[in-house]
């Protein structure tokens, strides 16, 4: 039997991040800078959700001449809800702040 | 121009990864590839790159040891254990390394080596592993025979103890691109695990080539080693030319126990093993743990993939010589201390080592199908 786990941070951050992004597709470098992780915790992750089909990846042609074309992601349907049950969490220093401005 | 060089270790870094993904997941490698022209500085594009290379090694980890670990645990026993283990023995070496390398890093950093110490280790097992790529490929494309390829290392080997640098009156070193390189430790490990494949005169002949060349360098360390991996292999075969080179290997080793060797411990390099457990005992934890990794594809191998038993013999024998040599005398600790030679001398040896083990294709192909269920993806998620 399967045994549900949370999710990272990480992987949460990066859920926020594609369900933002909804139809709209998103590329590794990008989201490594706009969720603050590095390559290294991104590709294992995005390897994870495409292999459990809650991405998409297609190969799109170069924006710019002399550039490569690039693998773009979004989620799919299961995927946005995964998002949906996973929001980012909130850092215990965040949810100090917060408790103290209530 | 350092722009330019961080770009270009960046494009070195992403091919190795590619090299080590799953063949499942070599589509990655493509993609982490094209973000490379996104990077703002070549800082940016080393950064990035260097965390694909550890998302790759992951992966490899993964994929290689400890889902077929997990999947053969259910057993009770170690033989069937290692068995029944989908290994890819070359791959499995490169993670070795790869291991070895890194716990160095980590010893070298709580030592207080300079930065640039561990700056060249790190580029030598790139520049291994894009060897090891290179030779693989020339191999493939110009089918030069074994004979030639141990002659030439033999010839190489002799041309360094005649015209090398000296110091203390040993000529072991070449100068090469501001680097002082040892070719035996790059050499001579492939040299003897070459020959454990062949059974060619030629390379024999190489091996004896090298065996000169050693006595006259003179370099009792790589002598012993060279002594050590022939009586291996003499006890495997028991035929004329082995035993003839064996002979010849005794003769060279006692010849340079005749001869003054008189160079003095270099830190970082020489007797680490006792001296970083002063250190730090994590710090002696790490060179132990990264000297025992190195033994691990051979006697892993050894007992999976029996076919291929002098290979693994011979490897293990080669580095367990270079080791001890390391721990009895002012010799270069390998691949945990400082020096590029045995770094890329370890990667390129495995050249010697089979690809796959015999009548692996069809366990690997259940490993493939197997590596991507729910649960495993799961944890990886959990764990991001």
């Amino acid at each position: 039997m399967t045994r549900a786990r949370t999710l990272s941070p990480s992987a949460r951050d990066i859920l926020a991040i594609m369900a933002e992004a909804g139809e709209g597709w998103s590329h590794g470098y990008d989201l490594c800078r706009r969720a603050g992780i590095k390559s290294g915790t991104l590709y294992p992750l995005l390897m994870r959700l495409e292999a459990l089909g809650h991405l998409e990846a297609e190969w799109q042609p170069p924006a710019e001449a002399g550039r490569p074309p690039r693998h773009a992601y979004r989620l799919t349907a299961s995927g946005r809800e995964l998002a949906r049950d996973n929001p980012p969490a909130i850092t215990a220093q965040a949810a100090t702040l917060k408790r103290s401005r209530a | 121009m350092t722009r330019m060089f961080l770009f270009a270790l960046a494009v070195v870094a992403l091919t190795v990864a590619a090299w080590l993904l799953p063949k499942s997941r070599r589509h990655w490698a493509a993609a982490m590839r094209a973000e490379l022209a996104e990077a703002e500085s070549g800082r940016a594009a080393a950064g990035f790159a260097f965390g694909c290379l550890s998302a790759a090694a992951g992966e490899a980890m993964r994929f290689n040891i400890l889902e077929p670990l997990a999947r053969a645990g259910k057993g009770s026993r170690l033989m069937p254990l290692i068995a029944d283990l989908p290994i890819r023995p070359r791959f499995l070496a490169m993670v070795a390394a790869l291991i070895a390398t890194g716990l160095g890093l980590a010893y070298l950093a709580m030592a207080g080596a300079p930065a640039r110490l561990m700056a060249v280790n790190a580029l030598a097992l790139l520049i291994g592993f894009a060897g090891l790529a290179l030779a693989l490929a020339a191999a493939r494309a110009a089918r030069v025979s074994a004979g030639v390829v141990s002659l030439a290392l033999g010839a190489a080997l002799l041309a360094t103890s005649l015209f090398g640098l000296s110091v203390e009156g040993a000529s072991r070193w070449v100068a090469l691109a501001g680097f002082v390189l040892q070719p035996s430790l790059i050499f001579v490990p492939l040299l003897l695990v070459y020959c454990a494949r062949g059974r060619d005169d030629l390379s024999i002949a190489g091996v004896m080539l090298a065996v000169v060349a050693m006595a006259l360098q003179p370099d009792r360390a790589m002598a012993g080693v060279m002594l050590a991996a022939l009586a291996v292999l003499a006890a495997h075969r028991r035929d004329a030319r082995t035993l003839a080179a064996l002979t010849l290997a005794a003769l060279g080793f006692a010849w340079t126990l005749m001869q003054a060797d008189q160079l003095p411990a270099m830190p970082y390099v020489d007797k680490i093993v006792y001296s970083s457990f002063g250190v730090h005992p994590l710090a002696g934890l790490a060179v132990a743990a990264g000297l025992t990794w190195m033994l691990v594809p051979a006697v892993v191998g050894r007992l999976a993939d029996p076919a291929h038993g002098e290979a693994y013999l011979v490897f293990g024998a080669v580095w367990l010589a270079v080791i001890a040599a390391a721990m009895l005398g002012n010799y270069p600790t390998p691949l945990v201390g400082y020096g590029a030679s045995a770094i890329i001398g370890y990667a390129v040896s495995l050249i010697g080592l089979p690809a796959r083990r015999a009548h692996a294709a069809e366990r690997e192909g259940s490993a493939a199908a197997a590596s991507d269920t729910p649960e495993t993806s799961l944890r990886v998620l959990a764990a991001g």
